[in-house]
């Protein structure tokens, strides 16, 4: 499935994809109190500060969380089961939780912590989503 | 505040995947059977309170109020789904203990079994869905408590028999009552060779997909002991919710394993109440998941945190166990209407009307509702708590 459209996303989630674009990943965070929050948000959830950055992530994330769908809830995926949905956190981004696949891997080979990094080769037009794949040893 | 309401008639339409009524059809069914169960006039009610979120596109008041004729005098919405339902009690109470309203109903109904997007159509109101969720399928109930089911399962030391448990419990329960929609029974054999949806949870880890409706309906406790049937006390009731929205709160809320509000939502309702987590005869606690069962339990303080596993294991959520859980078989196996068919199940064991899966003694029961990132807690009494 395509990201929604530039067109009608909402204006505070453009900086990620467009940072994406340039193959960078970046994540919104508080000029006032530091803090890193996600979804993007106009103000501050923390402070309600409304000077928002966006800053780069300069290493691999680590897996938080996993599971391997199995069962096309949305009838688009039907040709896609089973594919693993992936919760990623970063060390220079603590507060972000990010919801992304993982390819090119077997599920058996997953672990806790094992680090992730982005598969920015594997997107072939803007509205392509950011999938990652497992750093290999 | 001490609550001095009453629910004088409960009804549900009878759990089925597939219903040709239409949701309105079934929530009018359910509500003047509900009327007749207490043994009040359709023209005797002057209020109506649901959720503020699923019934008013679906079954709107002005809708119900013109097919019964009812002249409202108090109308309110609370919360989505499973938390305003049971938080339904909280308003009426306030109206009726203020003299704007005598009689209230309540009444929530879905026909998500015949719908096509189901129980995941109502996800695309978040603006960050279509933008970080659902491009990489993440796009279902099932996958988000999978993923929080993981990481329990990790951090608490949950084990796969600890979660299959939970449903072969609430299997046995359904059959017991015998209206629900699962009929044949489940093993933990047949639970650890059940087909995975999204690992870890397996096909009995999830709740059922329904048409169907229930309603309730309240009065002050004065003139419930006119009804038809025992009254049955609204005690406490607690609402809880974290500032997060509905798409972030199952991926980024800072204590990801904590269910947003349970906690002040109980400690409210057993403040209200006047009674501990030790005064609970059952509970009735909002099974959307097996594993979302297990967090209420100890996010409300019913169970030590990672101890509700083995409570369950244990038998003690089982009907003689020490505190029964989800006597009808819960949305696992009864019905998956979002909660009404908890509290109309309480009111039933609080009557003594429960049959074969009676819980022998129960004077306080106590209904969860969850719909993150908000929580509802309802403690009910029998006819010796007033
Ligand atoms: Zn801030």
């Amino acid at each position: 499935m395509k990201v929604l459209a530039r067109d009608d996303m909402a204006t505070e989630f453009m900086p990620f994809w467009n940072a994406v674009d340039a193959g960078h990943l970046s994540f919104p965070v508080c000029r006032t109190c530091d803090r890193f929050h996600w979804y993007p948000l106009n103000l501050c959830p923390y402070c309600r500060g409304q000077d928002i950055a966006w800053s780069e992530v300069s290493g691999p994330g680590e897996l938080y969380s996993w599971t391997v769908v199995r069962h096309a809830f949305d009838p688009e995926f039907w040709d896609q089961i089973p594919y693993i949905v992936a919760l990623v956190v970063f060390p220079d981004a603590p507060g972000i939780r990010l919801v992304t696949n993982l390819i090119d891997v077997a599920p058996e080979k997953l672990s806790f912590g094992i680090a992730v990094t982005p598969a920015f080769d594997a997107r072939n037009a803007a509205d392509d989503p950011l999938r990652f794949r497992i750093v290999s040893a | 505040m001490k609550l001095d309401v009453a629910i004088v008639g409960v009804a549900e339409t009878p759990p089925m995947r597939r219903s040709d009524k239409g949701v309105r059809g079934l929530v009018i069914d359910s509500v003047l059977a509900a009327l007749d169960d207490a043994g009040i006039a359709p023209d005797e009610v002057d209020g109506i309170v649901t959720d503020s979120m699923i019934m008013p596109t679906t079954v709107p008041h002005d809708y119900v109020a013109a097919q019964l004729g009812i002249n409202s005098r108090f109308d309110a919405a609370i919360s989505m789904g499973g938390a305003g339902i049971v938080c339904a009690p909280l308003q009426a109470a306030l109206a009726i203990q203020n003299g704007l309203a005598d009689v209230v109903i309540s009444y929530f109904g879905v026909d998500w079994g015949t719908r096509a997007a189901g129980p995941y159509g109502f996800h695309d109101v978040y603006p960050a869905k279509k933008v970080f969720e659902k491009p990489y399928g993440f796009n279902a109930q099932p996958a988000y408590f999978a993923l929080w089911a993981r990481r329990y399962m990790l951090e608490y030391g949950l084990t796969e028999r600890q979660l299959g448990s939970v449903a072969v419990h609430q299997r046995r329960h359904a059959l017991l009552n015998g209206g629900g929609q699962m009929t044949t029974p489940l093993s933990m054999e047949d639970y650890l060779s059940s087909k995975l949806i999204s690992d870890p949870l397996r096909v009995p880890d999830c709740c059922q997909i329904t048409d169907g409706a229930g309603a309730f309906v309240m009065t002050s406790g004065r003139r419930a002991r006119d009804c038809r049937k025992r009254p049955v006390y609204a005690k406490g009731v607690g609402f809880g919710s974290v500032p997060i929205t509905g798409d972030a709160v199952f991926t980024q809320n800072p204590e990801l394993l904590v269910i947003p509000g349970a906690k002040a939502a109980a400690g409210d309702a057993f403040t209200m109440a006047g009674v501990g987590a030790n005064d609970i005869d059952f509970a009735e606690i909002y099974d959307c998941f097996t594993i979302s069962c297990l967090m209420q339990l100890e996010d409300m303080g019913l169970c030590e945190k990672g101890e509700a596993g083995a409570f369950f294991e244990a038998g003690e959520a089982g009907l003689g166990g020490k505190m029964p859980v989800n006597t009808h078989g819960g949305l696992l196996s009864y019905s998956y209407r979002l909660g009404i068919e908890h509290l109309v199940e309480a009111v039933r064991q609080l009557r003594g009307e429960a049959g074969a899966a009676q819980v022998v003694g129960a004077e306080m029961g106590l209904v969860s509702g969850l719909a993150t990132p908000d929580f509802g807690v309802l403690v009910l009494g029998g006819e010796n708590t007033r």
